[in-house]
C-alpha cells in the first residue's frame, strides 16, 4: 500500500508465510503425507525385516524410499491449492518476481517432506530395531539435503504438470529418474554413516555431491522459472 | 524434397556396407568371439542417442525462449530418434554384457547413466504422447529436457562413486585397425539414418501443426 514496491525477500516471505499458515490451519497436506509416511513405514518394515545386521544394512534404503514417496505426494499438492479459484494466475500476474514465488514453494515442500521424515525416521528405527540415535545428526543432515534436492527439482516440474493430463501419474515418473543422484548419494551416504558401507572418502563426498545437486538445480530452476510460466 | 530420396538410398547402401564390414571384414575378437561384433552397432548407437538428446535439449531451450512451435517440433523429433537409438543400446548392451561379463546387467557407470538418461527422455516422450497437446504440456516437456540433459553429469558422478571399484571400460584403445575400419563406417551409416529419421519426424510434427491450424480455421468458417 506504500509507494515503493516490496522487495524480493518481502515477497518471498509473504508467499512462504501464507502457504505455511494455510497448511498449519488446514493441515491437509501434512496429515495426508504423515499418514502416508506411517503406512509406508509398515510396508517397508514388512518387506525388509530380517536379522539385526541385515536391518542395519537395509534401513538407509527404506528411509530414502519413504522420503521419495512422501515427497512426491507433497510436491503434487503444492499448486493444487493455488489452482483453486485460479489463484495461481493471480500470483503470476502480480508484479512479484516469479522466482520468489517458486523459491517460497520450494521451501514449503522442503519443510513438508522433512517434517514427514522427522516422523518416519524414528518409527522405522523402532520397527527395524536399528539404533539411529548415535548418528541421528548426520542422518538428518543427509535427509535434509535429500529433501532439498527433491524440492528444487520436484517443485518446478509440479508447477508445469498442472497443464498435463494424468499429472498425478506423470509427475513421479518424471521426478524419480531426475532425483536419482540424490537417492544414490543419500542411501550410500547414510550407510557410510551407519558403518555398513566403507567409502574411500567417507560421507563427505556424498554430502558434496548432494549439495552441488541442490545448488545447481535450485539456481537453474529459479533462473529458468521466468521462462517457464507465462500466461 | 529432392535430397531426401537420394539420401535414403545412400543411407540404405551405407547400412548394408556397414553390415558387410561388421560381419565379414572385422576380425574375430579373441576372448569374446562373435559377441564383440555387437560393438559396431552398440557404440555408434550410444553416440547417436546422446546426439538426439543433446539436440532435444537445445531445441527445448530455444523453445522456452522463443515459443516457436517449430523449435518444439524439432526437440520432440530429436528426442524420439534419440530414444530409438537408446533402445538399440539398451538391447544390445545386455547381450554383449552376457558374453563379456557373464551377467546381463552390471551397475557400471556408463551403463547406468545411459539407462537413467533413457528413462528421463522416455518420460518426456510419454508426456508428449499422452499428456495432451496443449501449449502447457510442451512447456512442461521442454523444462524436463532442459533439466534432464545436464542431470546426467550428476548421475554419472553418483554412480561412479557408488561403484568406484569397477574399471572404466576401454573402448577406443585396444581396437585393431580392422576394427576401426568397421566402427567408423558403421557410425557414418547410422548417422545418415539418424538424420533421415530426424527429418521425417520433424516434418510429421510440423504437418500435424498445419493440420491442426487448418482444422481450427475450418471450424471457424463453418460458424460452429
Amino acid at each position: 500500500m506504500s509507494g515503493a514496491a516490496p522487495g524480493y525477500v518481502a515477497i518471498l516471505s509473504a508467499v512462504l508465510v501464507k502457504d505455511l499458515r494455510a497448511e498449519l490451519r488446514s493441515k491437509e497436506t501434512l496429515a495426508t503425507m504423515g499418514l502416508f509416511g506411517l503406512v509406508m513405514t509398515f510396508i517397508l518394515a514388512f518387506g525388509f525385516t530380517a536379522d539385526p545386521a541385515t536391518n542395519r544394512r537395509v534401513i538407509p534404503g527404506a528411509l530414502w524410499i519413504a522420503l521419495l514417496f512422501a515427497g512426491t505426494l507433497g510436491v503434487g499438492r503444492t499448486f493444487a491449492r493455488e489452482a483453486k479459484d485460479d489463484a495461481f494466475s493471480a500470483l503470476i500476474l502480480s508484479p512479484a518476481p516469479r522466482s520468489a514465488v517458486l523459491l517460497a514453494k520450494m521451501i514449503v515442500n522442503f519443510c513438508l517432506s522433512l517434517s514427514v521424515m522427522v516422523l518416519v525416521t524414528p518409527l522405522l528405527a523402532i520397527m527395524l530395531r536399528v539404533d539411529l540415535l548415535p548418528s541421528l545428526g548426520p542422518i538428518m543432515l543427509m535427509l535434509a539435503l535429500g529433501a532439498g534436492g527433491f524440492a528444487v527439482v520436484g517443485t518446478p516440474l509440479a508447477v508445469m504438470a498442472v497443464n498435463a493430463r494424468f499429472a498425478e501419474v506423470l509427475l513421479p515418473m518424471v521426478v524419480f529418474p531426475m532425483v536419482s543422484p540424490v537417492l544414490i548419494g543419500g542411501v550410500k551416504g547414510t550407510s557410510v554413516i551407519l558403518g555398513t558401507t566403507f567409502g574411500d572418502d567417507g560421507v563427505g563426498g556424498w554430502i558434496q555431491l548432494m549439495l552441488a545437486f541442490d545448488v545447481a538445480f535450485g539456481v537453474g530452476g529459479l533462473f529458468l522459472f521466468e521462462r517457464m510460466v507465462t500466461e | 524434397m529432392k535430397l531426401f530420396p537420394v539420401m535414403a538410398v545412400v543411407g540404405a547402401a551405407a547400412v548394408a556396407a556397414a553390415h558387410y564390414l561388421t560381419f565379414i571384414v572385422a576380425p574375430m575378437e579373441r576372448t569374446m568371439g562373435a559377441a564383440q561384433r555387437i560393438f559396431y552397432f552398440h557404440v555408434p548407437s550410444a553416440w547417436l542417442c546422446y546426439l538426439g538428446f543433446i539436440l532435444g535439449f537445445v531445441g527445448s531451450i530455444v523453445y522456452l525462449y522463443n515459443r516457436k512451435a517449430k523449435a518444439d517440433a524439432f526437440a520432440l523429433a530429436a528426442v524420439e530418434v534419440g530414444l530409438c537409438f537408446g533402445l538399440i543400446v539398451l538391447l544390445t548392451g545386455p547381450l554383449w554384457a552376457r558374453a563379456a561379463w557373464g551377467v546381463w546387467w552390471k551397475w557400471e557407470p556408463r551403463l547406468t547413466s545411459m539407462a537413467l538418461l533413457f528413462l528421463i527422455f522416455a518420460a518426456y516422450w510419454v508426456l508428449r504422447s499422452f499428456g495432451g497437446r496443449g501449449e502447457g504440456v510442451r512447456r512442461f516437456a521442454a523444462v524436463l529436457a532442459v533439466f534432464g540433459a545436464p542431470n546426467i553429469l550428476f548421475v554419472h558422478v553418483a554412480v561412479k562413486k557408488w561403484r568406484g571399484d569397477h574399471p572404466d571400460m576401454v573402448v577406443s584403445n585396444g581396437l585393431t585397425s580392422d576394427m576401426r575400419l568397421a566402427l567408423y563406417p558403421s557410425l557414418l551409416a547410422l548417422l545418415i539414418v539418424f538424420f533421415l529419421l530426424l527429418h521425417l519426424r520433424y516434418r510429421a510434427h510440423r504437418d500435424a501443426l498445419t493440420v491442426q491450424a487448418i482444422r481450427r480455421r475450418l471450424a471457424r468458417l463453418r460458424g460452429i
